[in-house]
């Protein structure tokens, strides 16, 4: 279980997370989703202490969380945004290298390397230096990384970023899979579909603040089930109904290019932005 | 215990590396010993230059040697390759990553001192260097290491590592008891100069090679720099908000 309370983090005079406040239950999938700026990467940040918050705490299953704690560190895994890997080492060495950050002894780390480079695909690639890979091949030796040390959380900062649309068709189906074997995971993603695709729950976050918290089919209910998009001369405009019947009859009242289709988190993400503009 | 893994790391970059940081070690040392003790034939003391001169260009190799092993790569893992943050993520306790990297950085300066020594073996000097010149440098080793991280960790950029270096590593290389002795810099100065770490070390090494007593209050001197400048490196990564 992973609880912020009250979690503000300041730089100079700008603050990036505000007094957040957030519960993320054991084995739950859950997604921060924010436009740039939001406050997301700056809270994974800090929960995996590569930031300090300014004030309040962070607690991992009771315990608050701090550099020194190597206990609540062994739990948690993190898949920062950037590779954040030695260039000059190759495959094995950057493997061997985290599992003995975690205290691993070396004959597990190599066995579990093998089940993973063969899971992952990369065992062919394994002897070439991180600058010869290609991004998406980092991005998987990243989650190789991650994996080794087994841990019960799984931190990930835009995992998919960078990867094509099979690459990360292959990341959700494994993420999915981690999860439904009691992985708590927690991720920031720019992809709203990922997050409507995977997560139990989702926060909304703006400004560095919490703006709502809930499934994606609360959220999407609450906007409306059904939307209707009207072609017109500046875009295209959508319209939100909480039953089919009243969209039908809405777009039987309109002329020119429209059309039916279900209601996404993208559309709640983006009236939420649309709100704040206005 | 996280002090093996960085001596792991450290080894795996000295393999990897060791040509290129054999011939980096070498180059500079060479350089001043055919420049000022072969080129420029002069004597000090009645004895040839060379002879005062091999104990500074030793200390200061290991100087080089420690501090460039660090800094630099450091620098480059924190600000470029973010190969840091997976550090401060890990359960490695911090203190363990800090005296690894000062081990291996002072190891590496030992590496540079003995390429060095083995270069000038052939000249018959008549020099000694014992157990305890080995512990001096060692010991000098740690200190430009551990200051080594803290410059890492002050940069802003990269480069900052060599502006460090060119304002205040290359001239203690020149001043600080290597190529002359710090009794000829101007009253101020030279209180100041000689109290840096590298002059002590250059001191108590050239008084083991010429088989003296060195005045061992320069360990001392040199173990309170590297308590400073470690507890600096703890401050860090312990209690610095954005690392």
């Amino acid at each position: 279980m992973i609880e912020l309370k009250n979690l503000t983090k300041t730089f100079d005079n700008f603050t990036a997370v505000d007094s957040l406040s957030l519960r993320i239950e054991t084995g739950e999938f859950f997604a921060l989703l924010g436009p740039n700026g939001a406050g997301k990467t700056t809270t994974i940040g800090m929960l995996s202490t590569l930031l300090l918050p300014t004030s309040g705490e962070i607690y991992i299953d009771d315990e608050l969380l701090t550099r020194q704690r190597k206990d609540i560190k062994r739990k948690v895994s993190v898949i920062t945004q950037e590779y954040s890997m030695r260039q000059d080492m190759d495959m094995d060495e950057i493997m061997e290298y985290q599992g003995r950050l975690y205290f691993i002894p070396v004959k597990k780390i190599r066995a579990r390397t093998e089940e993973l480079f063969e899971f992952a695909g990369l065992t062919q690639h394994r002897h070439k230096t991180i600058r010869k890979l290609s991004g998406g091949m980092k991005r998987k030796l990243m989650v190789c990384r991650a994996l080794l040390t087994d841990p019960e959380i799984l931190l990930l900062d835009e995992p998919t970023a960078g990867m094509d649309a099979i690459s990360r068709r292959q990341m959700w189906n494994l993420l999915r899979q981690l999860n439904e074997q009691g992985l708590t995971i927690l991720l920031t993603t720019h992809y709203i579909e990922e997050a409507q695709n995977l997560c139990n729950r989702v926060a909304l976050m703006n400004n560095g603040k919490l703006e709502e918290v809930d499934t994606p089919a609360n959220l999407i209910n609450h906007l409306g089930a059904y939307a209707v998009d009207e072609m017109q001369t500046d875009g295209i405009h959508s319209s939100y109904f909480h039953q089919r019947q009243e969209a039908i009859e809405y777009l039987s009242k309109l002329e020119g290019t429209c059309t039916l289709r279900d209601t996404t988190l993208e559309d709640v993400f983006v009236e939420q932005a649309g709100k704040r503009l206005s | 215990m996280g002090i093996r893994t960085i001596l792991w790391e450290k080894w795996r970059e000295f393999l990897r590396d060791f040509s290129r940081i054999t011939l980096a070690a070498m180059i500079a040392p060479l350089m001043y010993l055919i420049v000022f003790g072969w080129g420029i034939r002069t004597t000090m003391n009645g004895q040839p230059y060379l002879y005062y001169m091999i104990p500074g260009v030793i200390s200061l190799t290991t100087m080089n040697g420690s501090f460039n092993a660090i800094a630099q790569n450091l620098n480059v893992q924190r600000l470029y390759e973010k190969a840091f943050d997976q550090v401060i993520i890990s359960p490695t306790p911090l203190w363990q990553f800090i005296a690894g990297q000062i081990i291996a950085g002072s190891l590496r300066g030992l590496y540079a001192g003995g390429v060095i020594l083995l270069l000038v073996l052939p000249i018959n000097t008549g020099l000694t260097f014992n157990l305890l010149t080995f512990v001096i440098l060692f010991l000098n080793g740690a200190v430009f290491s551990a200051l080594g991280i803290v410059v890492s960790f002050l940069a802003r950029n990269h480069a900052d590592v060599p502006r460090f270096s060119n304002y205040f590593i290359m001239p203690m290389a020149y001043l600080c008891n290597t190529f002359f002795s710090t009794d000829q810099i101007p009253h101020g100065a030279r209180e100041f100069i000689a109290a840096l770490p590298l002059s002590q070390t250059s001191r108590m090494v050239r008084s083991i090679s010429v088989g003296e007593q060195p005045n061992l209050i320069g360990i001392v001197i040199l173990l309170s720099y590297l308590v400073i400048f470690t507890a600096i490196g703890l401050y860090f990564v312990y209690k610095k908000k954005n690392l």
